[in-house]
């Protein structure tokens, strides 16, 4: 597929896009997180589109997915409302927070220590590190 | 005529003394049951004290009035036949605190199952220690039943609904509904009563700090026919506590807004959004359900997103084609993944859990190596470029129709 982007063409190789993105969109909505992280790579590295057209696209895609999960977990009867409020609430305001924040930090170094975080917290969940009951 | 009088006054009599047997049977074998208060706080200790016919055990049944919704999917496979039933049994009526005390004589069978692990069963410890004569509230519980599929999944569905069971059938399903909700015998069942010679008992239950506000019923059993009147107590939440309906618990609801602040925000500064962090967060300290969890923490991240898509649309940031054709795909994945966080236990929740965050630390590793950095220095500072270009557009744009209304 062809698309246009401020007057340049690029080539999307839309079997990839839409496969990669069908089973990150399963993957986020089971366990319930966003999914850029996994989406962006998908388009930059495996579709090979160059960053400035991915950010605005790829956020335009997950929302779909969280559309859809969110009116699928309301269904189910999974969604405990007073938690969604806090939770929404924490995430309004870190995303108010987290800007001020980040241009006072290296970027690198914030990218180590969240490697050193997400590698314990995968451990702990695996059982590798115990965690109390 | 003589014989019909006779035959009315043995009737009569007959009745006579099996009346007066019950009677009887009653006054001995009547059981009691009386609490220290009306109300608790979190954390308090329930005194209770009763009577029972000597010699007899008694059971404690202690229940939440609230109810929960709990599911599993019934994926094991089957001795006799080998095949695997793939049933998924949902109970909306699970109280979400629940305690049967037994005697303390009964401390060796009761530890016999705890020994097993994680592979205890709610029915075995019932049989075990003769704790099923108060498994009343739970038995009561309406639990539905489908025919799953993996079809069925990938189409979204619960799959068939089967026949409602019947009393007994349903008894039996509520036992791993109860052990899907509370995981640990210790959380279901402590052998704590002291039983004297006369028949006088006392027990202590500890009420977690974050139990269910509300009423309780609380009953003790000897038997199927003997029991007590239930006697009721309420739970009162203290300071900035409130009950989370669908998790089923009391919080300080400070705790968990704080830790959605600040984890939220370092998922901004690292680019990552908070979903990751706070889900495992939110399972390890506060033991909300997985599903409950995914399906509250999921829908929060819509603000962020949707004013991020508002963002980059005025600048006209976004390729619309693109994002819709990957979006349909993705809508495609949201619909079957919820119904997968439902069809899996804790455990694989946590272990297919684990492993994408070992995977996003391996990415954000990569992102993190100079070749990356360069490259992507490159791609921001094209980024920033286009972006500033983007804005001019879009002001001189404003201009342009805001003149044009003028005139």
């Amino acid at each position: 597929m062809k698309i246009q982007f401020w007057g340049q063409e690029f080539k999307a190789n839309m079997i990839v896009g839409c496969t990669g993105g069908f089973l990150i969109a399963i993957m986020s909505s089971m366990f319930g997180f966003g999914g850029g992280p996994f989406m962006v790579p998908l388009m930059t590295v495996l579709m090979g589109l160059p960053m400035y057209v991915v950010v605005g696209s790829s956020l335009l895609a997950i929302f779909f997915n969280t559309l859809m999960a969110s009116s699928r977990v309301v269904g189910f009867g999974n969604v405990d409302f007073l938690l969604f409020g806090f939770m929404a609430a924490g995430a309004v305001l870190g995303g108010f927070l987290g800007p001020q924040i980040s241009k006072r930090l290296n970027p690198l170094w914030v990218k180590r220590v969240a490697v050193v975080g997400l590698t314990i917290l995968g451990l702990m969940l695996l059982g590798v590190i115990p965690t109390p009951k | 005529m003589k014989i019909l009088i006779f035959l009315a006054i043995a009737i009569s009599l007959h009745t006579g003394i099996a009346m007066a047997q019950t009677e009887q049977q009653e006054l001995a074998a009547q059981v009691t049951l009386t609490l220290d208060k009306k109300e608790y706080a979190g954390g308090e200790v329930i005194k209770i004290k009763g009577t029972a016919p000597p010699g007899r055990p008694v059971y404690i049944e202690i229940a939440s009035e609230k109810k929960v919704q709990v599911s599993r999917l019934d994926s094991r496979r089957d001795p006799d036949t080998g095949k695997i039933p793939y049933i998924f049994y949902l109970s909306k009526d699970i109280p979400p605190l629940y305690m049967i005390l037994m005697p303390k004589e009964l401390e060796e069978a009761y530890k016999l199952e705890v020994a097993k692990g994680k592979d205890w069963s709610v029915s075995r410890m019932l049989t075990s220690t003769g704790a099923d004569v108060a498994y009343i509230t739970p038995a009561k519980a309406k639990v539905d039943r489908w025919q799953a599929s993996i079809m069925a999944t990938i189409l979204g569905s619960r799959g068939d609904q089967l026949e409602p069971m019947d009393e007994k059938g349903n008894r039996r399903q509520s036992m791993p509904l109860m052990k899907a909700r509370y995981r640990w015998p210790e959380r279901m069942f402590a052998p704590t009563i002291e039983i004297k010679e006369d028949g006088t008992f006392t027990a202590e239950y500890k009420l977690p700090d974050n139990a269910p506000s509300g009423s309780y019923t609380v009953i003790a059993v000897v038997d199927r026919e003997l029991k007590s009147a239930p006697a009721t107590f309420k739970h009162d939440l203290g300071f900035a506590q409130l009950y989370f309906d669908r998790a089923g618990q009391s919080l300080n609801i400070i705790g968990p807004f704080l830790l959605a602040v600040v984890v939220c925000t370092f998922g901004v500064v690292m680019g990552a959004g908070g979903g990751f962090i706070l889900n495992p967060l939110l399972i390890f300290i506060y033991g909300i359900p997985h599903a409950i969890v995914a399906g509250s923490v999921l829908p929060s991240v819509l603000f962020s997103q949707g004013t991020g898509i508002y963002n980059y649309s005025k600048i006209k940031f976004i390729n619309w084609k693109l994002g819709v054709s990957i979006g349909i795909a993705m809508l495609a994945g949201g619909f079957i993944g919820p119904k997968l966080t439902e069809m899996i236990t804790l455990e694989q929740y946590k272990f297919l859990f684990g492993w994408v965050l070992l995977i996003l630390a391996a990415i954000m590793l990569w992102q993190t190596t100079p070749g990356y950095i360069a490259k992507s220095a490159k791609d921001q500072a094209i980024l920033k470029e286009f972006k500033k270009r983007a804005e001019e557009a879009a002001a001189k744009k404003a201009a342009k129709s805001e003149e044009g209304g003028k005139l």
